[in-house]
């Protein structure tokens, strides 16, 4: 079963085409690892499955109510009110999604430890990038969505923590959630169930990360991207 | 933040009543005696009485004159030998003509009805010699309202608008409608203290009288700082930065200024400028908060209850545009 399915996605801002014939499925309780350089379209591809864009052809479906609860998402800005402490934060996000004030308190202590973040009372505009960044992602998390979309979720957060945030993914992934992540540390993404590769707008390949990588005999993704680039300048 | 909120209107509202509106005074005007009797000495006395002017007696018109020419005194005030007057000016400066004259009438009336056969009575609304300022305030409350509103939701909403703060509200499917709202419910709390200050200001701290309902005139001004925020939401949706919100901004706050009736009644702008000035909602609020303040009318009054109106509607329709401009960027 897929959680969302993009089938022959045109959309473009005025004149300027973005995404053309763009077509992607996330199957439900996967992590999808979207790949490519800045401009290629990947969060425009995240906006019209959102629906902040209408596509100008093709089609997007979504299994649950988006935009709505069944959704997370953490915008590749950070995207937080700098005068509002931590706690204010989430408890301003998770009354947006109508959650019960203690159910608010247990997630913040969770993803507190979880993320390793400061203080709750903490003022969100004092902090650093890092930990901005890691507040941006526990509001995705916040109210356990079933689908997240985090748009380039692990820039400027530590190795270690990078590869805590990627086991959780794979542990809610396991409990049914379907993970859409963004991000150009192309190597992280061999952790995903499935990868597809962002160019110009098309994605030109789609599949499990060993299987892009063994169809271009690469050692690694990155070297699968590269080869895969070449054929499409050469086309 | 504090300080842009409150501080900067209060400072906005000092400001204008310190510099405009006030009379003039210590006014060098010569006056030449050729009629040399009681009545003429009189005169002299009630106008050497008067705050405004500092009076210096010049033997001979000639001189008078020439003390006008060379800039030391703004007007002759010549008392012929048959009891008639004439009054030379330095007509540069409207404001001191306009004082000049008016303390001399007030001289005048003094001396009795048989030295000015005019009287003019106390007046069905405002004071027999009000200041300018009594005129002004109102308009510069309005405007002061119009402005700052609109300048603060401006701020605060295109910043939200662009640092996804807002995409991140949108995902968990907030209405545009709802997210407009609880920014109007938001500021309104700033909007009322802003409110609150300048017209605490303006009637106490100038000591401008108010005939009519302050409560009444609170809720107009309220009304209009509504419309503004509407504005305001409208505008931040055009706008792509704060930069540009600023430069969409200065264009709608100049108009509101000059054509609103705020400086200048609206009735001496040209036939074609009339229904511009109309359609803004700061016309129909400095005329309501005149008519409060001056007239001391009520809501039941047409020029008070059309403010509301113009006000409603004005903010409805820009409620509108900017709901759309928020919803699917098709």
């Amino acid at each position: 079963m897929s959680a969302i399915r993009v089938r022959g996605l045109h959309r473009g801002y005025g004149p300027i085409t973005v995404l053309s014939d763009l077509s992607m499925t996330v199957e439900a309780g996967s992590i999808y690892g979207l790949l490519g350089p800045s401009g290629c379209g990947k969060t425009t591809l995240l906006k019209v499955i959102l629906g902040f864009l209408e596509p100008k052809a093709g089609s997007v479906e979504v299994s649950g109510a988006i935009p709505g609860s069944d959704v997370g998402y953490a915008p590749q800005e950070i995207a937080l009110y700098p005068d509002l402490s931590i706690a204010e934060t989430l408890r301003f996000h998770g009354r947006l999604h109508s959650m019960e004030p203690e159910r608010i308190l247990k997630r913040q202590d969770w993803l507190i430890d979880f993320l390793d973040l400061p203080a709750p009372t903490r003022t969100v505009g004092k902090l650093s990038g890092g930990e901005k960044r890691r507040v941006s992602l526990a509001v995705a998390l916040l109210h356990e969505p079933s689908i997240l979309l985090l748009d380039e979720p692990t820039v400027g957060v530590d190795p270690e923590l990078r590869a805590r945030i990627w086991k959780h993914m794979k542990e809610i992934a396991e409990g049914g959630t379907s993970i859409v992540i963004t991000t150009h540390y192309i190597d992280e993404a061999r952790q995903a169930d499935c990868v597809g590769l962002m160019r110009h707008g098309r994605l030109l390949a789609e599949d499990s990360p060993e299987m892009v990588m063994n169809r271009q005999s690469a050692e690694s993704l990155e070297e699968a991207f590269l080869v895969l680039c070449k054929r499409e300048v050469r086309a | 933040m504090f300080g842009f909120i409150i501080i900067m209107p209060a400072l906005q509202i000092l400001l204008f009543g310190w510099a405009i509106g006030g009379t003039p005074t210590d006014l060098d005007v010569s006056v030449v005696d050729d009629a040399q009797n009681m009545g003429s000495a009189t005169l002299i006395g009630h106008l050497e009485g008067s705050d405004a002017l500092l009076i210096e007696i010049e033997p001979d018109l000639d001189s008078a004159r020439e003390s006008v020419a060379n800039g030391e005194s703004w007007a002759v005030i010549h008392i012929h030998a048959e009891g008639n007057i004439s009054v030379i000016l330095d007509n540069s400066n409207q404001q001191v003509s306009n004082t000049v004259l008016l303390e001399l009438r007030h001289a005048l009336e003094y001396m009795g009805p048989e030295s000015l056969p005019l009287t003019i009575e106390d007046p069905i609304y405002g004071s027999k010699d009000p200041a300018f300022i009594d005129f002004l305030a109102p308009g510069i409350m309005t405007l002061v309202c119009f402005m700052f509103s609109l300048i603060l939701t401006t701020m605060a909403f295109v910043g939200e608008r662009h640092d996804g703060t807002l995409d991140r509200i949108f995902a968990a499917g907030t209405q545009p409608g709802e997210v407009l709202l609880g920014h109007l419910a938001a500021f309104t709390v700033i909007l009322v203290g802003q409110v609150s200050v300048v017209i605490a200001i303006s009637v106490w701290g100038f000591d401008i009288p108010v005939e009519g309902s302050i409560l009444l005139l609170f809720a107009v001004c309220l009304l209009l700082g509504w419309a503004a925020m509407c504005l305001g939401l409208v505008v931040s949706g055009k706008a792509k930065s704060e930069f540009q919100a600023m430069q969409i901004n200065m264009p709608l706050i100049f108009p509101a200024l000059l054509l609103s009736g705020i400086l200048w009644p609206v009735q001496a702008l040209p036939d074609w400028l009339q229904p511009v000035a109309w359609a803004l909602p700061t016309t129909w609020t400095a005329e309501a908060c005149r008519s409060i303040m001056i007239r001391g009318w009520g809501l039941e009054s047409e020029p008070v209850w059309m403010a509301f109106l113009a006000n409603a509607i004005f903010a409805g329709a820009m409620l509108l545009i900017a709901a759309r401009t928020l919803k699917v960027r098709v």
